[in-house]
């Protein structure tokens, strides 16, 4: 039994806004959301890049206290956008803790804030103050299933619990899963995202791998730069997304508001080096995406590139892209407005793209003024296109050698 | 310590650490506050910092039928009765 899967609600935070509004118009005006890294008084003084992906704006949270009393700040923005989401989809209360609806969900490392208090505790006080200190909840708050069943626990979403946390493909996976479970009848419906909270110990990662931009600290707005050849590397972000999936014939007869079709998803494993990216490896996954969505790589209209802006990822999914899809698709690097979110760029990107086919524009990629001659294969886009969007893929490459695409149609 | 002493910082603790301001003290506290495992975990502690020392792992064990403010005094009480002479509720 394969069934269709169809989009009923979306909803982000993001480094260029709340909402489909805000960040619509960001990507209209082109606004970085690239700010200068916030002191944290923990590793922040010795990072050599100095800019992030940054929610610098007030978000007006109402969850009740029984709530909170499991959340750390990673876990606020995944049920912020959960409930949005659910609000959006209209779906009843009965469904929601029928057993119906499932949750996949994940951050890369549950809530570094919390982890680091515990740190804290355990090396600057006595043992036995270290245990006193530690408290009950700090686990509920820093695991890495935290966001899916902190959204479970304030819902009462009684369905499957899927919760990777498998890097920069931890909400793609969360989405493709989501999307197989409702496509094979396991769930008639699944809420489906990514979120990941201020965090300089991610930072520090990559800084420490020599992957993040540096150049541009002073003019923070001016990097990441996808496919550019000034790009020297990543920046850092934070955020969340969601996205309500459900079974079709479900959808339609309920009369929910359909924003787009999930047509297929296809997740690999470049079966060695836990870093580099891998031409062999990526070019697979993007073949097998296109075999499960059962179309023909020329319906591809656009690419939203993982395109971190680091020399040799840009370079190689360049080269995949082009032999996968020709130089027909117009190919966006979205990291380049918000920095690179972690677990939640998969969702974020994959809600871009949708927003993007909705208002029928092609965003371009900031920051993208001399494309490197190794990345001229494929169609880049550096200024605003009116151009209708029929299909989309998003692409995702994650340490650990995982790589995914997820395929979007606008529903027709 | 008096009687008085203790809901008063009992209740102190209820609305500094569960935002629950003045609750009754027959109230059953899960029913009409959703007070569940996590928070009564959590009062042990506030408990301990109260007394000023550490309440051994059998005493916390006999706090898992509290269900009511009156309940926590009887509870505090008792342990405090087991240790410092000058907390000995009067």
């Amino acid at each position: 039994m394969e069934r269709r899967v169809v989009i009923t609600g979306s909803s982000a935070i993001t480094p260029i806004g709340h909402g489909k509004d805000q960040i619509v118009d960001s990507l209209l005006k082109g606004t970085s959301g690239v700010k200068p890294l916030r002191e944290d008084e923990f590793l922040g003084r010795y990072i050599h890049s100095r800019v992030y992906g940054t929610v610098d704006y007030p978000i007006a949270y109402d969850f009740k206290r029984n709530h909170r009393k499991t959340m750390g700040p990673v876990a606020y923005y995944a049920c912020q956008v959960a409930k949005e989401v659910l609000e959006q989809s209209g779906l009843t209360e009965d469904f929601i803790t029928s057993g119906r609806l499932g949750v996949a969900f994940g951050s890369i490392h549950g809530s570094p804030t919390v982890q680091r208090n515990i740190y804290r505790i355990f090396f600057g006080a006595t043992e036995n103050v270290a245990v006193q200190g530690i408290g009950a909840v700090d686990y509920l708050k820093s695991m890495v299933h935290t966001t899916a069943v902190n959204i479970t626990k304030m819902f009462g979403i009684t369905g499957r619990v899927i919760s990777s946390g498998t890097a920069c493909t931890t909400s793609s996976q969360s989405i493709g899963y989501g999307y197989e479970s409702v496509k094979f009848g396991m769930q008639d419906a699944m809420l489906c995202g990514g979120a990941d909270e201020y965090d300089t110990i991610t930072v520090a990662v990559f800084d420490n791998l020599l992957a993040c931009s540096t150049a541009f600290n002073s003019e923070p707005h001016r990097t990441p730069r996808p496919f550019d050849k000034l790009r020297d590397g990543l920046v850092v972000g934070e955020g969340a997304g969601a996205i309500m999936l459900e079974e079709y014939e479900f959808a339609r007869k309920r009369g929910a508001n359909i924003l787009g079709e999930v047509i297929g998803f296809a997740c690999n494993n470049n079966g060695g080096d836990l870093i580099l990216p891998n031409l062999k490896g990526i070019t697979n996954t993007l073949k097998l995406g296109v075999e499960n969505a059962k179309i023909n790589p020329l319906d591809v209209d656009l690419i939203s590139a993982h395109a971190t802006a680091t020399k040799m990822g840009d370079i190689i999914e360049a080269q995949a892209i082009s032999d996968v899809f020709g130089d027909n698709p117009y190919i966006v690097g979205l990291k380049s407005y918000t920095g690179h979110t972690m677990a939640a760029c998969g969702v974020m990107e994959t809600i871009m793209s949708l927003y993007i086919m909705q208002e029928g524009f092609i965003a371009p990629t900031l920051n993208l003024e001399e494309i490197d001659e190794r990345c001229t294969m494929i169609k880049h886009v550096q200024k605003i296109l009116q151009q209708p969007v029929r299909t989309a893929a998003i692409q995702n490459f994650a340490f650990g050698g995982v790589n995914t695409i997820l395929l979007i149609r606008k529903f027709s | 310590m008096t009687r008085q002493e203790i809901q008063h910082e009992v209740k102190n603790i209820f609305l500094r650490e569960f935002e629950i301001e003045n609750p009754g003290m027959d109230d059953d506290l899960r029913e009409t506050y959703e007070f569940d495992s996590i928070d009564a975990i959590e009062l042990l502690l506030a408990i301990e910092n109260f007394l000023g020392y550490e309440i051994t792992q059998e005493e916390k064990k006999q706090a898992i039928n509290i269900r009511t403010i009156n309940q926590i005094c009887d509870y505090i009480e008792k342990i405090a009765k087991t240790r410092k002479p000058s907390l000995v509720v009067k």
